[in-house]
């Protein structure tokens, strides 16, 4: 998959740049933290298919085994870029 | 997050994040949900969902996944999963829940040969903060022996569909959430289309850029316009096309994007600004 940057947007003034949907934010659309792909981007696993195993630590540095942890009930997994910035 | 609980669901949020700015996060925030670390990105190429946009040299960004949610059934299927390709808007915690409790939909049974489709259209939530999405829900009650089409459809048809108004600016409408439709072959002219029945609930994503808002006394509203549109049919014929409109105003807000330190709307809850510090360290000495 050919995955194309999205870097459509203006310079609205100092440190001022809107995306393409009027989002802004101090850094033109298709650099760093803004980096978002233009049309086909991959989304992993399908509907359908099992869950891949996510064995990793938690915040208190426990190591996870998801699968496990929700104990047949259904879950939510949300990837995020980052609780920090 | 209660209702998730209630739900029976178990919630997982994980990033490239070290562990310890996840427990300043969660201790900040009064977040009971599990926070799963994953520094190295190991996790997110198993997916296969890094953003390979970044270049690898791009302190601090490489690392990050193209955002989305994944929801599974007890058995651990992905049910449903949920992208956009802009990270600034996350779903709401409305359509993880639709997602993972099914929809029910209660409106009254209606029969007769006459009866026709009715529509209740809804704003599933009480604000709609920037980058958040909330949606505006439709639910139709599609009488046996009628349908309607999902989207494209051939010229002179109408699919059923939520659209906002061309003027709303700053209100984006986001990739739809529709129920499973069923191919049927139409009489005339042989096209096979995908059609909707019974209890048709149709959702449209909908977040603010932080444009729409208007300030009076009592806070800050957005407004969002916009009409739902089906035609319904039967297999001998069509009704006329239909159109509901919708407006709603809801409180309005800006949202914390991240505890990097104070601003309008911004709690400096935790010192995101150290971790990011300690991030960029990390990763400038990593080889």
């Amino acid at each position: 998959m050919e995955i194309e940057r999205d870097t459509r947007g203006a310079e609205l003034g100092p440190n001022q740049y809107e995306d393409a949907e009027g989002y802004i934010a101090p850094l033109p659309a298709g650099s760093g933290p803004r980096t978002n792909p233009l049309g086909e981007f991959p989304t992993g696993p399908a509907v359908g298919e099992r869950l891949p195993d996510v064995v990793t630590s938690d915040s208190d540095g426990r190591i996870v085994d998801l699968h496990a942890d929700r104990n047949g009930q259904p879950a939510v997994l949300v990837f995020t870029r980052s609780v920090v910035w | 997050m209660t209702d998730f609980e209630a739900a029976g669901v178990k919630v997982y949020v994980l990033s490239y994040d070290e562990a310890g700015a996840m427990a300043d996060y969660k201790a900040a925030h009064n977040a009971n949900f599990t926070m799963l670390s994953d520094p190295n990105s190991d996790v997110i190429r198993t997916f296969g969902i890094l953003n390979t946009l970044v270049a690898e040299d791009d302190h601090p960004w490489y690392g990050i996944p193209y955002p989305g949610v994944y929801i599974t059934d007890a058995d651990g299927v992905i049910t449903e999963k949920f992208f956009e390709n802009n990270f600034q808007v996350r779903p709401g915690p409305e359509q993880l829940l639709a997602a993972v409790r099914g929809e029910e939909v209660l409106l009254k049974e209606r029969s007769g040969a006459d009866a026709e489709v009715t529509v209740e259209i809804e704003f599933e939530g009480d604000s709609l903060p920037v980058g958040l999405s909330r949606q505006i829900v439709a639910r139709f009650s599609v009488p046996e022996g009628k349908h309607l089409y999902e989207g494209p459809v051939p010229e002179g048809l109408i699919a059923a569909g939520i659209e906002l108004d061309d003027q709303s600016e700053g209100i984006i409408a986001y990739t739809p959430v529709t129920p499973q439709t069923r191919p049927m072959t139409l009489s005339g002219d042989g096209h096979t289309l995908n059609v909707y029945e019974g209890d048709v609930v149709l959702r449209l994503p909908v977040a603010q850029n932080g444009r729409a808002m208007e300030k009076d006394e009592d806070g800050r509203w957005v407004s969002i316009n916009g009409c739902v549109r089906w035609q319904a049919c039967d297999s001998e014929s069509c009704g006329l096309p239909e159109e509901h409109r919708f407006s709603f105003r809801v409180p309005a807000e800006f949202s914390v994007m991240g505890d990097m330190g104070p601003g309008e709307g911004r709690v400096p809850a935790m010192n995101g600004a150290a971790h990011f510090q300690e991030m960029m360290a990390r990763r400038q000495t990593e080889v």
